[in-house]
């Protein structure tokens, strides 16, 4: 799996498609953030609303990178479609790892803060979060379901429209409303927590839903 | 070992591309899949490769270890083509050092043009198939399957080509091929299946009943002066190699069919050098090139 990953992962570095999303986060973020002062719990919360389309984005671009017959011969060289599947997971999230990382650390750059071990450990649930949402968003709107490049645009906006607005479905909504309320974030760590695992639910559907429709149209 | 039985396949609720298909590849044996374009021989191939999962029917006893290769290998990447068949050893479950060595050696016995570091989206149609026939071989396949294999690779390749096949039938694969051309099923295959309106029927083998008898004809532009049209040899009955000799053209045609291409070539302004009986070993005429199909 690890050999997988790897070449998943170079093959979307040589691409240099990672480059648009990652300026996109870099950006947003120094803009939502810069000479922020505010408690750090609202900050984070404003990286991982970016989060989620960046890593929607980088599963798009990851999957869509190469075409069928290529896959195909990653598919026979692992051993079937479900590991190759699961290698563009890991792969995504090894992306969003390090965007997570770039999430946690720009704010203090941008801004001014006084930050505390419990305020990372909140940052990295909130960035996770979103991050998770974001890659099942994208695997459902990957090349592997839509072959249509226009409709799988159309239903990422709204699957990402969804994630942010529906109220108490949504593990993103959810995590969002709560932070920007949050006045410590020792407060919200644990229910975000709890959020993190509903992420990861989430995320192992989209994976489900995926690798159930490309085994059916193969 | 490979057994396909009653495999029926159609994609959603379109037409039905394979029906009862029954089908058993030992090991050791080297098949061919004959058929037009449109047929169903690449559906049938990635069925067998494990792929494409029949809408009813079983495929049983696959071996382990698959080697595919497809009739398209489009390559954008920007990875050197030894990059990426050492990553594709990796996922095979090789050290790197191995499976970089084994893919050097792969490219280097298939000639690849522009060497082993040549990033994949600079390869011609021919070099590009030719990487892909390398990742296909990293490891011994206990199935190997090849999608139109011939097509794009020059003269010098079709030979090696050929020696893989032998290679991976004797120690004890098995090899399923498909091709338009029956000459080429009619060299190198041991059993051959057609299809035909998604229906699989058996045929008799080339090996089995001995090589089909092989003519070689030289052809030349004509002395007077007339311009010979450029014909594609391979698409003409029978024709298993075409390569270029200084001006001329060797074919080697089978028996069967050598009258038919040699009026053609005729009608075509072309002048014959030479005919001879062809041997059968696979090697090309020296320092010939190949004429692109």
């Amino acid at each position: 799996m690890i050999s997988l990953v790897r070449y998943m992962f170079t093959v979307l570095l040589l691409s240099q498609r990672y480059l648009a999303p990652l300026l996109l986060f870099t950006g947003l973020t120094a803009v939502l953030t810069s000479s922020d002062t505010g408690p750090l719990a609202a900050t984070y919360s404003a990286v991982a609303g970016v989060m989620l389309l960046c890593s929607a984005w980088l599963t798009i671009a990851l999957i869509g990178l190469e075409d069928p017959a290529h896959r195909a011969i990653v598919v026979v060289t692992a051993g079937g479609h479900r590991r190759v599947l699961l290698g563009s997971v890991a792969a995504a999230a090894a992306w969003c790892l390090l965007l997570t990382a770039a999430g946690l650390a720009l704010p203090m750059v941008f801004g001014s803060h006084t930050v505390r071990p419990v305020d990372l450990a909140l940052g990295t649930e909130a960035q996770l979060i979103s991050a998770f949402t974001g890659m099942a968003i994208g695997l459902v709107c990957s090349r592997l379901v839509f072959r249509r490049q226009g409709y799988a645009l159309v239903a990422a906006l709204v699957l990402l429209l969804a994630a942010l607005l529906a109220k108490g479905v949504s593990p993103v909504n959810i995590m969002l409303t709560d932070l920007q309320h949050a006045t410590d974030s020792a407060d919200v760590l644990g229910s975000t927590g709890v959020l993190v695992a509903a992420a990861v639910l989430l995320l192992a559907v989209g994976t489900a839903v995926t690798h159930v429709i490309t085994v059916r149209k193969s | 070992m490979l057994h396909c039985e009653a495999v029926c396949k159609r994609y959603s609720a379109g037409q039905w591309i394979l029906s009862d298909v029954d089908m058993t590849v030992s090991a050791g044996d080297v098949v061919a899949v004959v058929g037009t374009n449109g047929s169903g021989k690449s559906t049938l191939l990635k069925i067998l490769a494990g792929l494409s999962q029949p809408t009813s029917g079983t495929v049983s006893g696959r071996p382990p270890t698959v080697g595919y290769v497809p009739d398209r290998f489009t390559a954008h990447e920007r990875i050197s083509a030894v990059s990426y068949l050492t990553h594709m050893g990796r996922i095979r479950g090789m050290s790197t050092a191995a499976a970089r060595s084994r893919g050097g050696e792969l490219l280097e016995r298939l000639a690849l043009v522009g060497g082993p570091t040549a990033s994949l989206r600079t390869l011609s149609k021919g070099n590009a198939q030719k990487v892909a026939l390398a990742q296909a071989l990293l490891v011994r396949p206990g199935l190997l399957v090849l999608d139109e294999p011939w097509s794009g690779l020059d003269a010098s390749a079709h030979g090696v080509l050929g020696d893989f096949i032998d290679e991976v039938a004797g120690q004890g694969g098995a090899v399923v091929f498909t091709d338009h051309r029956e000459a080429i099923t009619g060299t190198h295959a041991t059993s051959a299946y057609a299809i035909t309106d998604g229906r699989v029927v058996r045929r008799g083998g080339g090996h089995t009943e001995g090589p089909a008898p092989m003519v070689e004809l030289t052809l030349t532009a004509p002395a007077a002066g007339a311009v010979p049209a450029q014909l594609d040899w391979y698409a003409l009955p029978g024709v298993v190699d075409a390569a270029r000799r200084g001006q001329g053209i060797v074919l080697r045609v089978t028996r069967e069919h050598s009258d038919t291409v040699l009026m053609t070539a005729l009608r075509n302004r072309w002048s014959v050098d030479a005919v001879a009986r062809a041997s059968h070993d696979r090697g090309s005429p020296t320092d010939a090139r190949s004429v692109a199909p």
